[in-house]
């Protein structure tokens, strides 16, 4: 079966254990939610399964072949495509071009790369956008524009690191719905890291939770709800406080 | 499918109104009529080569090269075995190989091969170099000139060591140069505007996005380099047969300077840049020289004391560098209407 996976992933520099013999898997037209506290390490595990560091131990798996050793362009080619905190859109290019880019360095020649990349525009609903600049953008178009470039090739895996991060709640809504299409429709497996708790208990299929470097829960929504070890780990106690108020304390 | 005008229409308006600049340049210098004019006219279009050469890197990928003239050496080098007469160099340079000696190409052949040469070790050099980023691969690229100069300096039955190499053939007319110029344009243009050159210049700008967009930038990044060594390389040919002599530290400290600083006050984001700051700086020492050599004016002569030159000279790129950090172009590009955004590939409207 085909699937992305993190085998006992540990990564260590300089006597800082960042993730401890961590596993995660995430599988096509389902959305995996990565959640934990600042400093949990789940940046670096999407760095580590899009090859932009290396796994002291363990190793990462694309359909059985290992990806550990791969450069992040090579990892891209392979179907895993990622966003970033912050967007990093090419800021100088026009909109457009930012997709095309991607298409160029998938492979495609640039009149193909044009023809997707006005494709994926639309399918993501930002056609309007073709020609702004992307540096010019408002923060939630980065955001979109910046899940598009992720889609382009139709990867079979996307990492969103935080793509909800500053939105107010109706555009978190408009999110949610883009990105059960890009599971549904497009068949896509998603992993969702977010800060908005609620936002991943109500989108994912599978929810696992990082506190310092390790996995310490991992279910579905309803079980992750009721988890005292996430409600601690995010509490520092065991209050008697439902987890969407932990939205309210990030 | 797109119906967006094609990558090559959009942008073809900056070679072209690039290579007329230069035409203009040239006309002048044919209706001067004067032969120093002609020479300095021959060195504005071989500045013209070398500094775009160093853009399709430099401006490309973000990367400060100080080793470029290297290629430049290699070229003038190779430009002058191929060109000089056997006799010569039998007894300036026997440690040459015997089929090397025995041939003499036509100058423009031999800049062609001398631009492949420069090429095939910017391809060398560049798949060690192009792994660093940043300031660790800048001075690895002097670190190369450095090699480069120190080989040419001292292997004297191959380079004559630090002595001219006297014989090459002398190209006086400015058509050549003007002509060589104009192609370097057009590399750099048809570079920019390709795959590879859409690549390298979305990873300039963010390079991590670029990795996560499938773009392998040591790759993209040897490419830029082995045309860009191509282009010095042919610079360098030219170079060697506008003097008839060449030495090694003729390419050298010097010409890294003039040439690095040439592209930053034009501008090293674009194209037009690099050509504009050659054009700019070039008059600049040209109306400096006039003034240092006296102008009469009725029947006294007006002459600035001797060295005013590089002192205005320095002074004037630190005043344009600190109203204009980006250069006199800063990111934009030639075009028939009005300045559009730097990337060559890109057509939207700044907002």
């Amino acid at each position: 079966m085909n699937r992305l996976s993190a085998d006992r992933v540990t990564v260590a520099f300089d006597g800082l254990t960042a993730l401890s013999e961590v596993d995660l898997e995430v599988t096509p037209g389902r959305i995996t939610g990565l959640i934990g506290p600042n400093g949990a390490g789940k940046t670096t595990l999407v760095n580590v399964l899009t090859g932009f560091q290396k796994p002291t131990g363990g190793a990462v798996t694309l359909n059985g072949t290992n990806l550990s050793a791969l450069e992040p362009h090579e990892v891209r080619r392979q179907g895993v495509a990622r966003t970033f905190q912050g967007g990093r859109l090419f800021r100088d290019l026009p909109v457009i071009d930012n997709l095309e880019v991607t298409g160029v360095g998938l492979g495609k020649s640039r009149a193909a790369a044009i023809a997707e990349a006005e494709e994926m525009l639309a399918w993501v609903g930002i056609a309007p956008l073709a020609d702004r600049i992307a540096g010019t953008l408002p923060y939630t178009d980065e955001r979109r524009v910046a899940i598009g470039r992720a889609l382009m090739g139709r990867p079979g895996f996307v990492l969103l690191d935080e793509p909800a991060a500053g939105m107010s709640a109706q555009e978190a809504d408009e999110l949610a719905h883009l990105v059960r299409r890009i599971a549904g429709e497009m068949g896509c497996g998603v992993l969702l890291i977010e800060h908005n708790v609620g936002l991943v208990l109500e989108l994912c299929d599978h929810i696992v939770v990082l506190d310092s470097g390790a996995v310490i829960e991992a279910g579905d929504p309803a079980a992750i709800r009721g988890s005292e070890k996430v409600r601690h780990a995010y509490m520092g106690t065991a209050a008697d406080t439902d987890l969407p108020v932990l939205e309210v304390m990030e | 499918m797109s119906n967006r005008p094609s990558i090559a229409r959009r942008t073809l308006a900056t070679p072209l109104i690039l290579s007329l600049l230069l035409i203009a340049f040239a006309l002048v210098a044919v209706a001067a009529g004067s032969k120093p004019f002609n020479q300095t006219m021959i060195d504005i279009f071989l500045r013209v080569t070398l500094v775009v050469g160093l853009y399709v890197f430099v401006g490309n990928s973000g990367v400060i090269s100080f080793g470029h003239i290297g290629f430049t050496c290699l070229g003038a080098y190779a430009a002058a075995w191929l060109t000089m007469p056997p006799m010569m160099k039998q007894t300036l340079l026997p440690g040459l190989p015997e089929w090397l000696i025995a041939v003499q190409l036509p100058y423009w052949a031999a800049a062609v091969l001398a631009a492949l040469w420069a090429a095939l070790w910017a391809a060398v050099f560049g798949k060690i170099l192009m792994r660093l980023s940043g300031i660790a691969a800048s001075i690895a690229t002097f670190a190369m000139l450095a090699m480069i100069n120190t080989v040419y300096s001292n292997w004297e039955n191959v380079t004559g060591a630090t002595s001219s190499v006297v014989g090459i053939p002398i190209v006086r007319t400015i058509w050549p140069y003007l002509i060589v110029a104009i192609v370097a344009v057009f590399i750099a243009w048809g570079h920019a505007i390709s795959r590879a050159g859409l690549k390298l210049r979305a990873a300039r700008d963010e390079p991590t996005a670029a990795s996560a967009s499938g773009i392998d930038l040591p790759r993209e990044r040897l490419i830029a380099f082995v045309v860009s060594g191509g282009v010095m390389g042919l610079g360098g040919a030219l170079f060697s047969h506008s003097i008839g002599v060449v030495t090694p530290d003729t390419f050298y400290l010097g010409l890294t300077f003039t040439t690095l600083s040439m592209l930053v006050v034009g501008g090293m984001g674009s194209l037009s840049g690099a050509v504009i700051g050659v054009l700019v700086l070039s008059t600049l020492i040209q109306v400096l020289r006039w003034l240092e050599a006296g102008v009469s004016i009725g029947t006294s002569t007006l002459a600035l004391p001797n060295g005013v030159q590089e002192i205005a000279l320095g002074i004037v790129m630190i005043v344009i560098l600190a109203f204009r950090p980006s250069g006199l172009m800063g990111n934009t590009e030639l075009n028939w209407r009005r300045a559009k955004t730097a990337d060559p590939g890109a057509s939207g409207q700044p907002e």
